[in-house]
């Protein structure tokens, strides 16, 4: 006898059987026991039934499949329907996303969560703080099994934006992952995000990639010397390459002013051997030069990156050479 | 040796001087000073310990030199991100070397494409799984679209698949529109998509017309959002892979533009691609890329997302530079692609897997198409772009990155992440796609006499492919896959009939 149809709490409930079809395809041989309670749930889905006993079951499911969006979102409808404890619910979902690093419903079910909690508490700013260092606290747990995982980090992104947490602290958490791995792209997009959507100074709606004529000077300047420092760490990490152009773009100032700075790791002679550490730097260069004018030297830069220092991209280096003429 | 594959295509050789960029000449590299003492020491160690054993001449001919040596500028600091690109360089290289005695390879050190196992491999994935499959149990649908578009892209007739594929779907299909992962689950834009892609690779009025198109324009009113993205469930996240699929569906099904009343968004003016380029504009992050949502850090398989949605609202090169910085994203697709190893990674300093040749790999027939223009038809033959930029990327590492390292060798067939991984019919269907797209040049065309549509959305089914002929080919002819249509991923012509089907019943 099955776990729910022996237990009296569902003698009122008959269950729905999965129909399959004729001769289904990939038809998923389930264990007796998802069967049964995959059964009840579209029972009480289709009852539209809102109660304890509903989380009881679906949290047995996700135990088995924590993939399952349908369970997650009727899960959600039912918490809210219960007026459910939110922070009971949050400690159960830090064990289940721990379990399970790389699914995508955990992150949209706690979006969900948080959005409820956060319209109760919003004229309590003590209440929000702590909300938001336990949620960076449970993301420091994430990221200390996956640093780059994609779902966390969009979904700090969203806790950035909704409890208002573009301050010294946010930077501070990105400096920490920045330091164990300079490399780590995600933290250097993250960062991106916090210095460049911040309410207090930036235009509303800036898009990543155009010009925001209200960012403060002294906070280019910032981050400007922030990158210049890890690229000296590792010339070749791309990210603060990057990174650089985007404070650049954002700051509407000219990559030439950081001709010096890229000249760095870039010594071609006259006569003789090149010297190249870096070859992001000679890719900047090859920009710099472009715009300045100097073709003669932004073909030689890419003609050095297509021939010698990246030559799986030669396509793309000679199609940047076409351009300059 | 025939160039012709089963069906008409013209032939076209490819100019040696452009196809030739993919060779580099065979010179050894002297390693800058700073590199030399980067080099990590366990690279060395390996580095040192395979090459002994090369045949002289063996891979200094045949192999260039790009994919048989560490990259010639490597830092000192060694952290996390660094140690597992030196550990991916290091389980590569054997397979890029031809150094596995028991891989057969042709004179360029490539193996063929162990066609036979790989369609083995994805029909026995529509058989029965076994119960640790209940992890996709939200996730069905896809397991018929990866396989049926593979074994397509491989030659196989999938309609001995028809009536069980459409037996399969039904009981799927929920009365307020839209497919879920399985029976009784809500509906959702990832298995909808992959049931639609399904349904239209068997083909066959009975097929198609299971959809409920009608309760579908509705669906997609009610996941419509005002900022001009699309949830992918009702309650359910937004980003951008919705975007994608509902332009998909919009167009494969020939809906209506406007909103359903029952959107929460209905006006008068409001369609359901209101806002949507602009949405996809705010995607765009300052590396370049594209991320799933406003915010986030950019990543290959959302930029294809970003690409193929413009690429249905409008012709690309009139519609990606007017809602995304090309050269900045140029610049990061190509950062993609890895030396030696030769196959893309989805974000900076992230290793190369399989399944992006086609993410990364199919963003590249939709830039080259946006930077050439159009083709011009007029009658029968169609005139090339007087200039073409020709490919930007290196078809060549590419090719040799999926026939070295992606495909499985034991018995059980498939394709891979890479060679620390075992196959799926995900990685099979994805890698095989990027295969194809490597091997086709796509042309849009435009005719020059512009003859309207019944329909909206018509740009998508303006795309013909010729297959790449090269004096120097390093793949041999026989392991030429099928091609995919470059918006789609199906096999080509099937999204044509699909669409005139739907076209031909006038409204619902
Ligand atoms: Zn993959």
């Amino acid at each position: 006898m099955g776990k729910y149809e022996g237990d009296p709490v569902w003698d009122d409930v008959v269950p729905i059987p999965q129909d399959d079809g004729e001769g289904a395809l990939a038809a998923i041989a389930y264990t007796d026991e998802y069967a049964e309670a995959m059964g009840y749930l579209r029972a009480v889905m289709a009852a539209k039934e809102y109660s304890p006993r509903v989380l009881d079951l679906t949290e047995h499911i996700i135990s088995m499949n924590a993939a399952h969006y349908t369970v997650w979102l009727y899960r959600a409808s039912t918490l809210l329907a219960l007026n459910s404890s939110i922070p009971v619910e949050l400690e159960w979902v830090n064990n289940v996303a721990l379990d399970n690093q790389k699914n995508y419903q955990i992150w949209h079910h706690r979006q969900i969560l948080i959005d409820h909690l956060y319209d109760s508490m919003s004229s309590d700013p003590a209440a929000l703080k702590s909300l938001a260092e336990s949620e960076v606290a449970f993301m420091t747990e994430m990221f200390n099994e996956d640093s780059k995982n994609y779902h966390v980090w969009s979904y700090r992104q969203w806790v950035v934006r909704k409890l208002d947490l573009f301050d010294k602290g946010e930077i501070e958490c990105i400096e920490t992952l920045l330091r164990q791995d300079v490399r780590n792209n995600s933290a250097w997009s993250h960062r991106f995000f916090v210095v460049f959507s911040n309410p207090k100074y930036c235009t509303p709606g800036s898009k990543a990639t155009e010009y925001d004529p209200k960012i403060p000077g002294e906070i280019l300047d910032r981050e400007i010397e922030f990158a210049k420092a890890a690229t000296f760490e590792a010339p070749q990490n791309q990210s603060p390459w990057n990174y650089l152009r985007g404070v650049l773009k954002k700051g509407g100032r000219k990559l030439s002013s950081l001709e010096c700075f890229a000249g760095e790791f870039v010594k071609i002679p006259e006569v003789g051997e090149e010297d190249i550490k870096s070859s992001h730097a000679l890719d900047f260069l090859a920009d710099v030069w472009a715009q300045k004018g100097e073709n003669e030297k932004a073909d030689k830069a890419l003609t050095l990156l297509g021939d010698k220092y990246d030559r799986i991209r030669k396509n793309y280096w000679d199609w940047r050479r076409t351009s300059l003429k | 040796m025939t160039f012709l594959r089963g069906k008409k295509q013209r032939v076209r050789f490819v100019r040696r001087a452009v196809a030739g960029h993919d060779r580099p000449n065979n010179q050894q590299i002297e390693q800058p000073e700073l590199c030399s003492q980067g080099r990590s020491d366990t690279l060395d160690e390996i580095f040192e310990s395979l090459f002994p054993f090369v045949l002289p001449g063996k891979t200094a001919s045949m192999i260039p030199d790009l994919f048989t040596t560490l990259p010639p500028i490597r830092d000192l600091l060694h952290t996390g991100s660094s140690q597992v690109q030196d550990e991916t360089i290091q389980e590569c290289l054997p397979f890029l070397s031809g150094l596995k005695l028991d891989i057969e390879c042709n004179e360029h050190g490539i193996p063929h494409l162990d066609r036979k196992k790989h369609i083995t491999f994805l029909h026995h994935s529509l058989r029965n799984l076994p119960a640790p499959f209940v992890a996709a149990d939200a996730s069905r649908p896809w397991f018929f679209y990866w396989a049926l578009s593979g074994l397509v892209a491989m030659g196989e007739d999938v309609s001995q698949y028809r009536e069980r594929l459409i037996s399969t779907l039904a009981p799927i299909q929920n009365s307020g529109g839209g497919f879920g992962g399985g029976n009784g689950q809500m509906s959702h834009l990832a298995p909808t998509y992959a049931v639609i892609l399904s349904l239209i690779i068997v083909g066959g009025a009975e097929a198609l017309d299971i959809i409920d198109r009608k309760a579908m324009w509705k669906w997609l009113g009610a996941l419509k959002q005002p900022d001009g993205g699309f949830q992918m469930c009702v309650g359910g996240e937004e980003d951008i892979r919705g975007a994608y699929i509902a332009a998909v569906i919009i167009t494969l099904l020939n809906l209506p533009l406007q909103l359903s009343k029952e959107s929460l968004f209905w006006s008068r003016e409001a369609t359901l691609l209101t806002n949507l380029p602009e949405w996809i504009s705010r995607c765009q992050t300052y590396e370049g890329g594209v991320s799933s949502r406003p915010d986030a850090e950019a990543h290959g398989a959302y930029a294809f997302c970003a690409l193929a949605c413009l690429s249905i609202l409008d012709d690309p090169h009139i519609i990606i530079p007017e809602y995304l910085d090309v050269p900045c994203l140029i610049s990061w697709l190509s950062a993609r692609q890895y030396a030696p190893e030769g196959g893309f990674s989805g974000r900076t300093n992230k290793l190369v897997d399989g399944c992006y040749s086609h993410w990364v790999g199919g963003c590249w027939p939709l830039i080259e198409a946006c930077l050439d223009g159009p083709s011009i038809s007029s009658g029968d033959h169609l005139s090339a772009p007087l200039t073409s930029v020709g490919h930007l990327y290196s078809r060549e590492g590419l090719i040799r990155y999926i026939l070295c390292c992606c495909q499985e060798q034991s018995k059980r067939g498939g394709l891979r992440d890479k060679p620390s991984h075992n196959s799926d019919s995900y990685h099979t269907c994805y890698v095989l796609a990027g295969l194809s797209s490597a091997q086709h040049k796509w042309h849009f065309n435009t005719s020059a006499t512009k003859t309207e549509s019944s329909g909206m959305l018509t740009a998508a089914y303006q795309w013909t492919s010729d297959p790449i002929l090269e004096y120097s080919q390093i793949f041999d002819e026989e392991d030429r896959v099928n091609t995919w249509h470059p918006i789609f991923a199906i096999p080509e012509g099937a999204s044509e009939r699909a669409r005139s089907h739907f076209e031909s019943k006038g409204g619902f």
